[in-house]
C-alpha cells in the first residue's frame, strides 16, 4: 500500500537518483579535470542543492521522526543499519556539494578535479546502495507500521521541514 | 507482511557469513570440477551421452547438486527469512544440511563418475538428507507466511519438485544396479524435469520477484501478476511432467507451450519493474541474466520439438545442455556474482566504520572474463551439439574450464577483500 510518506521519500530518492546518475556521466566523460562553463556551472550548484537537501533535511527528517516511530515499534535493525550509513554519506555529500559550488564559482584544477572525482564516485555507490535499502525496507515498512492518521501526520512533518 | 519487505529485518535476520558462504564456495568448486571432468571425458563423449553412469553423468550432476542446488541452499537461507520475514530455523540445522548435502554429493558424482554402486548409494542418501533438511526448513518457513505470494507459491512449488525429484533420482540409482524401472529413460527425463524447470526454475523465477526489483530500484511486482505467472508455471510444469512421464509426445509439448506462456506472464509481471527502474544503468551482473533470460524459451523451443518428434540425436543433448548451461547456471553465476559482495557489503560495517564499497569487494576483471568465457562455451558447445563437431566442442569446453576458473577467482577475491576490510576495521576499533 502507497503511504503519504513513503511517495514523498521516494520522490526525493527519485531526484537524488537522477543527480547522482548525472554527476556518473559527468565523471565518466571527463578523465581530465573539465572547463566549466556556465552550463556546468548550473549544473554543480543543482547537484549541491539536491545532495545538502538529501543529507541534511531528508537525513534529518529520516533520524528526527520516522526512525523514532520505527523504534517504538521495535524495528530498531533496520534503523541502526540506515542511520550508521547516514554518517558515512553525510560527510561525503557535504565535501561533494561544497567542491561543486567552488568548482561552479572558479573551475577545476587537477587538485580539485581529483579529489571531486573520487569522493563523487564513492558517494554515487554508497548513496545508492542506501537508497536501495530504504526503498525496498523502509518504504514498505511505513505501511505496516504507520496507521493512516499516524501517517498523514508524519507527512506534514515532512511538507513542513524539508519541503 | 507486505510485498517488497527484502531489507527490512535484514540486519536482524543476517546469518553468520560463514553459513551462506560455505554453500557459494563448494558451488564454486563442483563449477571448476565439472568442466574439468567434462574435458576429461572428451568431445566424443559428451556429443554422444544419452544418458548412463560415467564421467559426463558425474559432470551434470556436479553443475545441478554441486553449483545449482548449492547456490540455490544457500542464497535460500539467506533470503528466504528476510524475504518472508520468519526464521528459518537453527542455525544446527543449517550447518547439518551443509555436512549432510555437500561430501553427499561428492561421494555420489565420484561413485557416478567411476561407476560405484556403493558410494553412489551412499552419497545419494546422504545429499537427500541434506535436500531433506533444507526442504522441512524451507516448508516451514513458508507454513508461517501469509503473503508474498511472489515468492511463496513459487517457493511451494519448488519443495514439491524437491521431493519428487529426490524419489525419482534415488530410484533411477538403485535401477543402476537393480534394473527394476520399467522405463529408465522416461523416468531420468521427468527427474530433469523436475529438478530442472520444478526445483531450480521455480525458486530462480520466485526470487526473481523480489531480487529484481531491488536491484533496478524499481516497483514491486503486484501480487496479481505474481499470482498469475506462479499458477501458469505451476500448470505448466505439472502438465509437461505428466507428459514426460506417461511418453504422451502431445501432452509433453503442450506443457512446453504453456511453459513458454507462463515465461511470457513472469516477464510481464517484472516489465513493470523494469520500466519503473530508478536506476537506468543495469550493473554488470545483468549482462549474465539477459543470457540466461534468452536460453529459458529457447530450451523450451526445443523441448517442443523433441516432445513433437525430432530426433533425440541430437537435440535431447540441446535440451538438456540449454535448460542446465544455458538458463540454469547462467543465471545462478550471474545472481551469485551479486549476492555475494552484496552480502560481504552488509556484514562490512558490523565492527564499526564504513561499510566496504561494494566495487571494492568485487573485482571486475574476473567477472569479465568469465561472461565471455561462459557465452563463448554456450555458443561453440550448442553450434557442436547440432552440428556433431568434435572440436568446437573441445573449444567451448577449455573456454567453460577457463570462466570457471575465472568465477573461481572472483569469489576468493570477494572473500579476502572482505577479510582485509574486517581486519582493518578491528585494528581501528582496537586503537580507538
Amino acid at each position: 500500500m502507497q503511504t503519504q510518506t513513503g511517495a514523498l521519500l521516494h520522490q526525493a530518492h527519485m531526484t537524488t537518483i537522477e543527480a547522482l546518475q548525472s554527476l556518473e556521466e559527468f565523471l565518466g566523460a571527463n578523465r581530465k579535470s573539465p572547463q566549466v562553463d556556465d552550463l556546468v556551472a548550473r549544473k554543480l550548484k543543482q547537484l549541491s542543492r539536491t545532495l545538502r537537501s538529501e543529507v541534511e533535511s531528508h537525513f534529518s527528517f529520516e533520524e528526527n521522526h520516522l526512525f523514532k516511530a520505527f523504534v517504538e515499534q521495535g524495528e530498531t535493525g533496520i534503523v541502526t543499519m540506515l542511520t550508521h550509513e547516514h554518517r558515512s554519506i553525510l560527510p561525503l555529500a557535504i565535501q561533494v556539494a561544497d567542491l561543486a559550488v567552488a568548482a561552479a564559482d572558479a573551475g577545476f584544477t587537477d587538485a580539485s578535479w581529483g579529489e571531486f572525482k573520487d569522493a563523487g564516485a564513492e558517494l554515487i555507490e554508497r548513496e545508492i546502495f542506501h537508497i536501495q535499502k530504504e526503498e525496498m525496507g523502509l518504504l514498505a515498512a511505513i505501511s505496516a507500521l504507520l496507521d493512516p492518521e499516524a501517517d498523514a501526520a508524519m507527512a506534514d512533518t515532512y511538507r513542513s521541514e524539508v519541503g | 507482511m507486505f510485498p517488497g519487505s527484502l531489507m527490512m529485518g535484514a540486519k536482524e535476520r543476517l546469518l553468520p557469513p560463514s553459513l551462506p558462504y560455505r554453500f557459494f564456495i563448494a558451488a564454486v568448486v563442483f563449477h571448476m570440477a565439472a568442466w574439468a571432468t567434462l574435458l576429461a571425458a572428451g568431445p566424443e563423449a559428451v556429443l554422444g551421452f544419452m544418458g548412463g553412469q560415467g564421467l559426463v553423468l558425474a559432470a551434470l550432476h556436479m553443475i545441478t547438486l554441486g553449483t545449482l542446488a548449492m547456490s540455490a541452499m544457500g542464497a535460500s537461507i539467506q533470503l528466504l527469512p528476510v524475504a518472508t520475514r520468519r526464521p528459518l530455523g537453527p542455525l544446527w540445522a543449517i550447518r547439518l544440511m551443509f555436512w549432510l548435502y555437500a561430501p553427499g554429493v561428492a561421494v555420489f558424482v565420484a561413485g557416478l563418475g567411476l561407476a560405484i554402486p556403493g558410494a553412489q548409494h551412499l552419497g545419494g542418501a546422504l545429499a537427500v538428507a541434506g535436500l531433506t533438511v533444507f526442504g522441512g526448513l524451507v516448508a516451514a518457513n513458508l507454513r508461517q507466511v501469509g503473503d508474498l505470494p511472489g515468492v511463496t507459491r513459487y517457493t511451494w512449488m519448488a519443495v514439491v519438485s524437491l521431493a519428487a525429484l529426490a524419489v525419482l533420482g534415488l530410484g533411477l540409482v538403485v535401477d543402476f544396479t537393480k534394473g527394476f524401472l520399467p522405463d529408465h529413460g522416461a523416468v531420468a527425463v521427468t527427474h530433469a524435469v523436475l529438478a530442472g524447470y520444478g526445483f531450480m526454475g521455480m525458486l530462480a523465477l520466485g526470487f526473481s520477484t523480489v531480487l529484481i526489483p531491488m536491484f533496478v530500484l524499481g516497483s514491486a511486482v503486484p501480487d496479481k501478476l505474481a499470482k498469475r505467472s506462479a499458477l501458469a508455471s505451476g500448470i505448466a510444469l505439472t502438465v509437461a511432467v505428466v507428459g514426460v512421464a506417461s511418453g504422451i509426445g502431445a501432452v509433453a509439448a503442450l506443457g512446453a507451450v504453456l511453459g513458454l506462456v507462463a515465461v511470457g506472464l513472469h516477464a510481464h509481471a517484472l516489465s513493470g519493474t523494469i520500466k519503473s527502474r530508478m536506476k537506468k544503468r543495469f550493473e554488470p551482473f545483468f549482462r549474465l541474466v539477459w543470457v540466461a533470460v534468452v536460453l529459458l524459451p529457447l530450451g523450451l523451443l526445443v523441448g517442443l520439438a523433441l516432445a513433437l518428434g525430432a530426433p533425440a540425436d541430437p537435440w535431447a543433448t540441446l535440451w538438456g545442455f540449454l535448460l542446465i548451461f544455458g538458463w540454469l547456471l547462467t543465471f545462478v553465476t550471474a545472481l551469485l556474482q551479486r549476492i555475494m559482495p552484496f552480502l560481504a557489503s552488509m556484514h562490512s560495517s558490523s565492527l564499526g566504520g564504513k561499510p566496504a564499497l561494494l566495487s571494492r569487494l568485487a573485482p571486475k576483471l574476473p567477472v569479465d572474463i568469465h561472461l565471455a568465457c561462459h557465452t563463448a562455451a554456450l555458443v561453440l558447445i550448442a553450434a557442436a551439439i547440432i552440428g556433431g563437431w568434435t572440436w568446437p566442442l573441445w573449444l567451448g569446453l577449455v573456454a567453460g574450464l577457463a570462466g570457471s576458473i575465472a568465477f573461481g577467482g572472483f569469489a576468493i577475491e570477494v572473500i579476502r577483500r572482505y577479510r582485509t576490510h574486517m581486519n582493518a576495521a578491528a585494528a581501528a576499533n582496537h586503537e580507538g
